[in-house]
């Protein structure tokens, strides 16, 4: 453990960045908009930093390294304590990473309220990343609220005509599962309190994870967890708040959406859920299978119908975000390895195809499928990434997309030839929407509607490149060697796994 | 120190408030009109009487022959009331001086209901407790009326008053009842008498039941609320706000003295009725506010949905075994949420005050459009209250619902049900706070929109509330002690 605290310095560079920013001049517009870049690269680069000094063979408390703890409510054993291990580590980066993009992405669009939103953003940033490091279920809840608020702003305050309908839906949602999720936090503290006698650790993640709450609050406790994640992945049938908000949200909004805050809740379900609750965990993984495939496919067979391509990305997030929970709850390393990688590599491709949604809105306003047609004669540039991207979405062997799929989907297959079959059957269907819709977008005859346009149809600007170029670069890298991720990832996956204690992986299941 | 002395060390912040109402009153007949020294002598005197309150220590023992007593809950609630007074001070002349209404009698008026709440807060005899009860309440029905040449202050005003009147007299007839039973009016001895009794007589059941009533209307607990609305939307708008937190705050102070101090050996006996008030009120005042569209009555009815989560705390105390973790906590939540409660309302209310500072401002929500571009302080300030209100964190309010929560989760039973409906009513409440929220950055102003009126106190007594509202959500830790302490005082009654 180093002297300097990085992960509280990491927590508190886009704080105090929102802090400075609401004291600069509202109408300097530029210049908030560079010192909100400045900052959320510094958080980046701390972020690397980080990276680089992370040990995966180091074992630290617990499995945790960097750890910091400070009495925060000392009468209920409440402590601000922060930490990481590998799957941790992956977020933080990912996080930090679409933070910067987001924000240069929001240069042309956001010339509303420039203070605001990132002031908005940076809080954002602050609450996410809070997320993915606190250890101390109490600090983690506050982060996870305080995440709800800036997306709140951002969607009903900078976003479509029909704003307002959709971030009420969304926070409406989000609350109900935490707020339920409160109380089984409180309620598990208290568990642990009444059998030990003190607050000390009650809210302690270390502490509880091995501490084997009885079974009816497990199952509790569990469902409120469950109701919380489910949500926010979203799960169906947990997941009509998702289109509504990508389609509203500006550009930057649905690449965070999309690459940080779906990934929140299969975080939360790995590094909460499980290990709190494992014999729950076991009991309700062939339900939650079940509703990860129903996603899976459900998600699909939606997306090849869209008629706007926000809403077709959406829903095509809810399937890949099914092979997320699948992976997850077969218990598996492989498949397990295979739902983290694919948080990131969603986070990383499904960003870049807002950002690429936002790049044709900016210059059409519209996103309809039908409108658009011949983009790859005018805009070769833009064609090609966009392609690129819908490639890697599709699961395109040698990018990313395809490598968390295909670990899911050997993972589930050791479990249960049947679900992993199952599962399969989306590879037709992503294939089906999405190159459909490329087709349709980018090939063909150019349309009457582009061509009204004229010269405002340009090819890609310096600063699109610029937020394109890295997602393009990772995505290919990490296609290409998934091993840079895995090696960090392994020790808690097999960690997680352990904890289990299943044995035998597949005897929880009814069927194969 | 000899008795007297202690006694009177004991009602010392009592008598500062009371001179400081006579006071403000002396001064307003020597200099009328005089607004802003009349509201300085309040806050002045406010204050002294706050230091005092801090610096003169607590003692469990009562002093002049046993009403009174200056325990740690005493102190605690004596400081809620003086910084609401203090609060409404600093924000009321936004208000009242555009309409050409003094502050002078208002100030006087205001400080003489906040020495009833005094009296109520340190109560050790039934007599005393109505006798505060009553102090409390006559002026609180003038403040109501004060805009006197307004049909609905009035209005409200005369609801208010025959409602309340009848419910204290209903109140008072509970006490009879009880000091038929008992024969004694000290709530320690009340308390004694009642210990160990096996089954409840009819005549303290129907002494009881008076009580409940009696009570349930002060703090409006649904179905006892239908006064609530009217006299909250009909006063001026900063005696809205300190009649929807001081009176609220004193009403459960004496559901501390009362039904914890002195009935407390009956407490599994109330529970029950306890947590269906609880659901009630919570349930239908989050329903009903819903659907308002004037801030004022969205306000009062979500100010009925908090005494239902604050009543989590006391049936968390009613549902745990007597002298359990549970129950001091529950009785700590609930004093932990008076006060978080006092900082976020009377802080919304604050806004509101500014807002209507130019006459003609209505009290609908679209009055708050655009505000967040017009005000950015205002905008945020309120944003912060009404997340406050909602439970969200960082807030004053969202560790106080944490607490009630915490304690009817640890009480079992019912009352870990009733959290649940707790939570479930915080997501139904969220839609309208956050419809506000919707208004002040979502929507344009009007091109007719009025400035807010923008005084030194009215900053003042918004950045006060403010950072109370914050700093008890990031370092609730401060307050705990306090809370701890005085329900720790109602746990040692025998």
């Amino acid at each position: 453990m180093s002297g300097i605290p990085i992960l509280t310095l990491i927590l508190l560079v886009p704080l105090v960045g929102a802090l400075i920013i609401a004291v600069l001049p509202r109408h300097r517009h530029d210049l908030i908009r560079y010192v909100a870049l400045g900052v959320a690269l510094l958080a980046f680069v701390l972020s690397l930093a980080l990276l680089a000094s992370f040990d995966p063979a180091a074992t630290g408390v617990g499995g945790f390294t960097f750890v910091e703890s400070v009495p925060w409510i000392p009468a209920f054993g409440i402590e601000y304590t922060v930490g990481i291990d590998g799957i941790s580590l992956v977020l933080v980066v990912l996080t930090t990473l679409l933070t910067w993009i987001s924000i240069l992405a929001s240069f042309k669009p956001i010339n509303e309220r420039v203070k605001e939103y990132m002031i908005s953003f940076l809080i954002l940033e602050v609450g996410m990343l809070g997320v993915f490091m606190a250890l101390d279920l109490f600090l983690f809840y506050v982060f996870w609220e305080i995440v709800l608020v800036p997306m709140y702003l951002i969607i009903g305050i900078w976003g479509g005509p029909n704003r307002i309908y959709a971030t009420l839906k969304f926070v409406l949602y989000t609350l109900i599962g935490s707020l339920l999720m409160l109380v089984a936090i409180l309620a598990t503290a208290f568990a642990y309190q009444s059998a030990t006698g003190s607050w000390n650790g009650a809210f302690d993640y270390l502490t509880l994870r091995g501490f084997g709450f009885d079974t009816a609050l497990q199952v509790a406790a569990f469902l409120a967890f469950f109701l919380a994640f489910a949500i926010k992945v979203p799960m169906w049938p947990f997941h009509t708040w998702l289109p509504d908000a990508h389609v509203e949200a500006p550009t930057a909004g649905s690449v965070i959406l999309a690459g940080v805050l779906l990934k929140l809740g299969g975080y939360g379900f790995l590094r909460f859920a499980l290990p709190l609750f494992p014999d729950a965990s076991q009991t309700f993984a062939p339900l939650i299978i079940v509703l990860s495939l129903i996603a899976i496919i459900y998600g699909a067979i939606v997306s090849i119908v869209q008629p706007d391509l926000k809403k077709l990305v959406a829903y095509s997030s809810v399937s890949h975000m099914g092979f997320v929970t699948l992976g997850i709850f077969v218990f598996q390393q492989q498949a397990m390895d295979g739902a983290i990688l694919q948080m990131v590599n969603h986070g990383l491709i499904t960003g870049a195809l807002f950002l690429c949604v936002g790049v044709i809105y900016e210059r059409t306003h519209d996103r309809t499928i039908a409108r658009m047609g011949g983009l790859a004669a005018k805009t070769p540039a833009y064609a090609a990434i966009f392609g690129f991207f819908m490639l890697a979405s599709v699961g395109l062997p040698g990018l990313a997309g395809f490598v968390g799929e295909f670990l899911v989907f050997v993972g589930t297959f050791a479990v249960s030839p049947l679900a992993a079959a199952i599962a399969a059957l989306v590879m037709v269907f992503g294939a089906v929407y999405m190159l459909w819709m490329f087709q349709r977008v980018a090939f063909g005859p150019m349309s009457d509607f582009l061509k009204n346009l004229g010269h405002h149809l340009s090819d890609l600007t310096a600063i699109e490149v610029l937020t394109l170029a890295p997602l393009a670069a990772l995505t290919l890298i990490f296609g290409l060697f998934p091993g840079l991720l895995l090696d960090l990832i392994q020790g808690p996956v097999d960690a997680i796994i352990a904890g289990l204690a299943a044995g035998d992986a597949v005897a929880f299941l009814p069927w194969r | 120190m000899t008795m007297e002395t202690t006694g009177l060390l004991a009602l010392a912040p009592l008598i500062t408030m009371i001179a400081t109402a006579i006071l403000v009153v002396v001064v307003d007949m020597i200099r009328p009109g005089d607004d802003r020294l009349a509201g300085g002598v309040g806050v002045v005197g406010s204050l002294v009487a706050l230091i005092m309150v801090m610096g003169i220590g607590t003692d469990t023992s009562p002093v002049l022959g046993g009403v009174y007593v200056r325990d740690p809950l005493t102190a605690l609630l004596d400081a809620i009331f003086i910084v609401v007074a203090i609060l409404t001070i600093l924000v009321a002349p936004a208000y009242l001086r555009p309409r050409g209404l003094p502050l002078g009698e208002f100030t006087a008026t205001l400080l003489f209901a906040i020495s009833g709440a005094m009296v109520i807060s340190g109560a050790q005899d039934l007599l005393i407790l109505f006798l505060g009860l009553e102090l409390l309440v006559l002026p609180g029905y003038m403040l109501a009326g004060y805009a006197k040449r307004d049909g609905y202050s009035t209005e409200g005003a005369i609801k208010y008053f025959l409602l309340g009147s009848f419910s204290s007299a209903i109140f008072l007839f509970g006490l009879a009842f009880t000091w038929g039973f008992t024969g004694t009016t000290r709530i320690a001895e009340v308390a004694d008498a009642l210990t160990g009794l096996q089954g409840i007589p009819a005549g303290l059941a129907m002494g009881l039941a008076l009580l409940t009533v009696g009570v349930a209307f002060k703090i409006a607990a649904v179905p006892f609320h239908y006064w609530t609305p009217d006299a909250y939307q009909g006063s001026p708008t900063p005696v809205t706000g300190y009649l929807s937190v001081g009176p609220k705050v004193a009403a459960f102070a004496l559901i501390l003295r009362l039904f914890v101090e002195a009935l407390g050996p009956l407490q599994g006996d109330i529970v029950n009725v306890v947590i269906i008030l609880s659901t009630l009120t919570m349930t239908l005042g989050n329903l009903v506010a819903i659907t308002q569209d004037n801030i004022k009555r969205m306000l009062a009815y979500s100010s009925i949905a908090h005494t239902g989560y604050m009543m989590v705390g006391l049936a968390a105390y009613g549902a745990a075994p007597a002298g359990s973790p549970a129950a001091e906590q529950g009785l700590q939540g609930l004093l932990f949420y008076s006060v978080a409660y006092a900082f976020m309302n009377i802080g919304a209310f604050a806004v509101v005050t500014a807002l209507q500072g130019r006459p003609g401002v209505t009290s609908q929500i679209s009055s708050f459009a655009g505000l967040g571009r017009r005000a950015p302080l205002a905008g945020a300030v309120m944003t912060l209250f009404l997340l406050s209100l909602t439970g969200i964190p960082p807030t004053a309010g969202f560790f106080a619902k944490a607490l009630v929560i915490l304690s009817a989760v640890e009480a079992g039973g019912w009352a870990t049900v009733l959290a649940v409906i707790a939570v479930l009513n915080a997501a139904i409440a969220a839609f309208y706070y956050l419809r506000v929220v919707v208004y002040m950055y979502m929507r344009e102003a009007p091109a007719d929109a009025k400035p807010l009126s923008d005084s030194w106190p009215m900053r003042l007594g918004l950045v006060v509330a403010a950072i109370g509202t914050l700093v008890l959500g990031i370092l609730p830790g401060i307050l705990l002690p306090s809370t701890q302490a005085a329900a720790q005082v109602l746990l040692l009654v025998p």
